[in-house]
């Protein structure tokens, strides 16, 4: 069953009076359960359009269809795991996991519940009652995450969300986030800079170019899981996707020189 | 752990107290051997003896006490004011983009506007009474209060407004769990600047245009060539400042500041 499509969306921006192109036209369907992690050069616009998905920013045209119906604003069925984790520094991790639960209006002791299970399963009850600056760069992910979850969305979104971890954090992240994805099923979109990672987290990989910003290639990879980063026979996927954008990063580089 | 962690506070806390100590010790020191010098009048100079002696007569006939009840009452009555007007209007430059803006290219000339500049306007307006008073209290701080609401939320990042946006915020809920508190460290800051302005208004307008209050002893002083009554109450005055800001504002501030992690600037 088709759980979000994207028709034809085009997004402009203004850039010092001149309009730039952020999107020209992208068509995508995610399936329900899906595991779809786009990558491409940076300014491809690759976050513009899970911003849009998101329903943070709103497409010059074009439409988004989240089991059929069209959406536009942001909404609790599409949480979104942001890069720096945008957790809030004033409340307690538990407070922030439940915060979302706490907009929809649901009682205290079910917010305590649930939100107690998302942090056992990303081993964070210990760290129920700290703030967020006692927390590393790898546990405040993994709070955002908790917190995305606790939502229960249609669509987990996640925006580079390990970008700025350290290589041991962030290959032990990327193994738990296939077993919590196959646990919960979750439709997931990724998006990342990073080949490997979209190789070892995607069902689908969906390559982004660049000027026009479009989608270049979905190369889909069907391989067991979980996968690990040091796994050789992820390497010919990985050459795949390199030879995809290796034009596209010469030609931003050019653009850029100019 | 924590417990090393308090004693080490606590020792700490005695070496500051110790630190202010000496240097008081050390500034009465100087002032009487200035005294002693005799290079000014007594009446110019009085010694810290002489200051302690009019401490004590301006306490016991209770013009002390009677000044600064009504100055701290004037004071707080005119800056609950300017915090609710200053807040109000501030929140109405977030809602109306053009007004926010246009008052706030205003905003250097209103935050340096001298507190007695008011003083002549506001007697003919309102005249000597404690209302006039109040009136250049409020004029004093209720810019710092407005422009601190605008900027403070002007500045919260938008990743936090995107996120509880995602989450489902919205309208009254999104103010009251993510605006209020994502700008509550940087609106205390701008607490304790109109504090400071209010303060220095307060005094100012009562040296001008009061028959009671701190202000007005000073001005008294002035009048009857009291040095040592001008003194006590510049003491008083010193000292109030020192208080309020130390135990009520900066105690607030670090609260927060500790509880954000952001403790360790200092």
């Amino acid at each position: 069953m088709t759980k979000l499509q994207a028709k034809n969306i085009v997004k402009h921006f203004d850039h010092n009076g001149n309009s730039v192109v952020a999107l020209d036209g992208v068509n995508l369907n995610v399936e329900e359960g899906d595991f779809i992690c786009i990558v491409g050069p940076s300014g491809c616009g690759k976050s513009t359009f899970l911003n849009i998905v998101a329903g943070l920013e709103t497409p010059d045209s074009g439409e988004i269809l989240l089991n059929g119906k069209s959406i536009s604003t942001p909404g609790p069925d599409r949480t979104m795991v942001f890069q720096e984790g945008a957790l809030f520094p004033w409340l307690k991790v538990i407070d922030n996991v439940e915060f979302g639960l706490k907009m929809a209006g649901i009682p205290k002791d079910e917010r305590r519940q649930i939100s107690q299970r998302y942090l056992d399963m990303m081993q964070l009850t210990k760290f129920a009652d700290s703030y967020t600056y006692q927390l590393s760069t790898g546990m405040k992910q993994r709070v955002a995450i908790a917190r995305a979850l606790a939502m229960d969305p249609e669509i987990l979104l996640m925006d580079e969300p390990f970008a700025a971890l350290d290589s041991q954090t962030r290959d032990l992240l990327l193994v738990e986030l296939q077993l919590i994805w196959e646990r919960t099923k979750k439709t997931i979109i990724f998006v990342t800079h990073n080949i490997l990672e979209s190789v070892i987290l995607g069902n689908r990989v969906v390559v982004f170019k660049n000027r026009p910003s479009k989608i270049k290639k979905e190369i889909a990879i069907d391989y067991r899981r979980p996968r690990l980063m040091e796994d050789e026979n992820l390497q010919k996927y990985y050459h795949q996707i390199v030879e995809e954008l290796k034009n596209e990063v010469i030609a931003q580089i050019k653009d850029e020189n100019q | 752990m924590s417990e090393k962690i308090t004693s080490e506070k606590k020792s700490q806390n005695l070496h500051d107290i110790a630190n202010a100590a000496l240097f008081l010790a050390v500034f009465v020191g100087i002032w009487q051997i200035v005294f002693m010098l005799g290079i000014w009048p007594t009446i110019s100079m009085p010694s810290p003896a002489m200051v302690a002696s009019s401490f004590a007569k301006i306490i016991s006939n209770l013009s002390l006490p009677e000044g600064i009840v009504v100055t701290l009452g004037r004071l707080v009555a005119a800056f609950a004011v300017s915090i609710a007007l200053g807040t109000l209007i501030g929140l109405a430059m977030i809602r109306f983009k053009g007004f926010g803006k246009t008052l706030n290219s205003f905003s250097a000339g209103l935050l340096s506007f001298p507190s007695i500049a008011w003083v002549p306007f506001s007697i003919l307006l309102i005249g000597f009474n404690d209302f006039g008073i109040m009136f250049v209290v409020i004029m004093s701080s209720i810019f710092s209060v407005m422009i601190s609401t605008y900027s403070s939320i002007r500045n919260i990042p938008p990743i936090y407004m995107d996120a509880a946006k995602n989450m489902g915020a919205k309208g009254f809920a999104l103010f009251r769990y993510v605006t209020l508190p994502a700008a509550t460290p940087s609106l205390i800051i701008g607490l304790r600047q109109a504090w400071s302005f209010a303060w220095h208004a307060v005094i100012g307008a009562e040296i001008l245009m009061s028959v009671v209050g701190l202000g007005h002893i000073l001005s008294v002083g002035r009048d009857f060539l009291d040095m040592g009554e001008v003194i006590a109450s510049m003491i008083t005055i010193f000292a109030i400042g020192l208080v309020v800001d130390r135990f009520l504002l900066y105690k607030l501030d670090d609260r927060i500041r500790r509880k954000w992690g952001l403790e360790r600037h200092h």
